[in-house]
């Protein structure tokens, strides 16, 4: 049983880690050696900190999990380019010792370590997590990001150029989160390796849409208002990553699709009325919550009489 | 056959540690997690318990034996109403400061603390005076602890003070001052309390779980129908289990003999 648990930490994380390897290389293009030296040391921090924590519960590190190495090198994605080095530390540090080593590791984890490691230095740094003032060559809409452009209500008419700079990630924001295609791409591997796990990507990337189509929150097309708020922030990466999290997603495709539902739903109330202007580390943790629910109604009814 | 009675080292011991009324029972929460940001909040949040469970419990035990009850419930929280306002009125007129808005409203909640109720009802109408007089001191000194500890490390880590004095400490964390912070304060505290629960009193530890655990008979265990049923909403075959990969092996398996702590074989 060990064993199998395993090979499959180490499928499921090495997966991820493959298709992460695209936008580390888009974030590298687009700022050059600090991202290298963010992600480095998130890494390098998630290995560190999950050895120490093995130490201390008696337990043997396997870096094979890969685990730990996915949760470093998310989060350094989500940071900014020019953040201070301490912060992806920190916030690796809570995600590995805090949300996922006291749970027995990264597949028995019931919350997404990643998420709630960014979740964590949103509330604490929170001047520093939305600071994209680190621009090295000219961006669409210059510092200031889409997501925050979203969250003052202005809007940008859209252009085959601009569409361009927006689908392809060249705007302010986090390292490696905000290129759609990339992200399209990462789905169509996915597709191939775990079908399954993408019915949660689904279910939140559709309620996002028609939720920004019907309540958009400037004043343009409902169309537009879809792209921007795809291509806004790390909700595509989110639903790529995170909601497909071998560990927290239910098991049966219906519920898979209901948990994505639930987890695009809170993403976009909160988008609407939250205080931060990228909440969906936090909606995917409430996402989270849900799935163990989830996963209890159809041992319920299959465990009552027939 | 007339049940032992327990001694008063046992009562102190399971009423701090081993049924730590926050760490253990869940009693009491809101004021800790709400209220206790900092070590001064926490030091009246810890007087207001103690003086509320110990004059309470010892009461109940002297007294509410003989009466029903649905109606001692009611009179647990006329007690505690009895030694909270007067403690509020006396802290408000002697203190130079106001107490803050957060003490203002979670102070007098502390007099329907339903610790002191699950207290009283489990042991003190039970139990002699001088046992109940016991296990409140030890209830007390459980929460006091926890409501310091809690109280320390918040201000701490979220304002980089202690009671109100300055520390050198670079960075600080606002969620710590948090309700999700104290959360995850108090889920490290209670494994830290069952590790040395578990380490230093194995025999009363043992005894408590008799009575508390019931464990499900075998053929009541059901765990493995949940895909396959519902599998079958998508016409679709189960997922098979996933290949082993063995080019990730080759790199990894030397890596982690280098990080191996527990001295076992390699399981395979």
């Amino acid at each position: 049983m060990t064993e199998s648990k395993n090979y499959r930490s180490t499928q499921v994380f090495g997966d991820y880690l493959i298709m992460l390897i695209a936008p580390f290389a888009l974030a590298f293009i687009y700022y050059g050696a600090s991202a290298f030296y963010i992600t480095a040391v998130s890494v390098a921090t998630a290995v560190i900190c999950d050895a120490a924590a093995s130490a201390v519960l008696g337990k043997r590190f396997r870096l094979k999990n890969l685990d730990s190495i996915f949760t470093g090198a998310a989060i350094a994605m989500m940071m900014p380019a020019g953040i201070a080095l301490y912060v992806p530390v920190i916030a690796t540090a809570f995600a590995v010792l805090v949300a996922k080593a006291p749970f027995g590791g990264g597949i028995n984890a019931p919350f997404v370590p990643a998420a709630a490691g960014f979740a964590f230095s949103c509330v604490c740094f929170r001047e520093k997590i939305f600071d994209y003032s680190f621009v090295t060559d000219a961006k669409f809409l210059g510092s200031s990001s889409i997501a925050s452009m979203l969250a003052k209500g202005n809007s940008v008419h859209l252009n085959s150029g601009n569409l361009i700079d927006i689908l392809c990630g060249n705007s302010a924001g986090a390292m490696g989160t905000g290129c759609i295609l990339i992200m399209l791409g990462c789905c169509a591997y996915l597709f191939v390796k775990r079908r399954k796990a993408l019915l949660s990507t689904l279910g939140f990337v559709a309620v996002c849409a028609v939720f920004a189509f019907f309540f958009p929150r400037v004043n343009a097309s409902g169309l537009t208002s879809v792209i921007l708020e795809l291509s806004s922030g790390s909700l595509m990466f989110a639903a790529v990553f995170f909601m497909t999290d071998q560990s927290t997603m239910p098991q049966s495709n219906l519920y898979g699709v209901l948990y994505g539902v639930i987890g695009g739903l809170i993403c976009m109330l909160m988008r609407l009325s939250g205080a931060y202007e990228e909440p969906v580390c936090f909606a995917v943790l409430l996402a989270n919550a849900f799935a163990r629910l989830l996963e209890y109604i159809p041992k319920r009814k299959a465990a009552e009489p027939k | 056959m007339k049940e032992k009675s327990p001694s008063a080292k046992e009562v102190l011991i399971k009423g701090a540690l081993i049924h730590n009324p926050i760490l253990i029972q869940c009693a009491g929460l809101c004021p800790v997690v709400a209220a206790a940001t900092s070590l001064k909040n926490a030091a009246l949040l810890a007087a207001a318990v103690s003086l509320t469970t110990i004059f309470t419990c010892v009461f109940a035990s002297a007294l509410l034996k003989k009466i029903q009850r649905w109606i001692r419930m009611g009179i647990y929280l006329i007690l505690g109403t009895a030694v909270i306002f007067p403690l509020i009125f006396l802290l408000e007129s002697q203190s130079k400061s106001e107490l803050s808005l957060v003490l203002k409203i979670f102070l007098p909640l502390i007099a329907v603390n339903s610790a002191t109720a699950v207290h009283c009802e489990q042991f003190s109408v039970k139990n002699t005076v001088k046992l109940a007089f016991y296990d409140a001191v030890a209830v007390s000194i459980g929460s006091s602890a926890v409501l310091l500890i809690c109280g320390a490390v918040r201000e701490i880590i979220g304002y980089s003070s202690i009671a109100g004095h300055r520390l050198n400490i670079p960075t600080t964390f606002r969620s710590a001052a948090l309700p999700f912070g104290c959360f995850i304060i108090l889920g490290f505290l209670a494994a830290i309390l069952k590790w040395i629960s578990a380490y230093r009193y194995p025999n009363l530890v043992a005894d408590s779980e008799t009575i508390v655990r019931v464990k499900p008979k075998k053929d009541e265990i059901k765990d493995t129908v949940e895909v396959e049923v519902f599998d079958e909403f998508w016409n679709e075959e189960p997922e098979e289990a996933p290949l082993e990969i063995d080019e990730y092996d080759e790199i990894f398996d030397s890596l982690d003999n280098i990080f191996d702590f527990s001295g076992e074989e390699d399981e395979k």
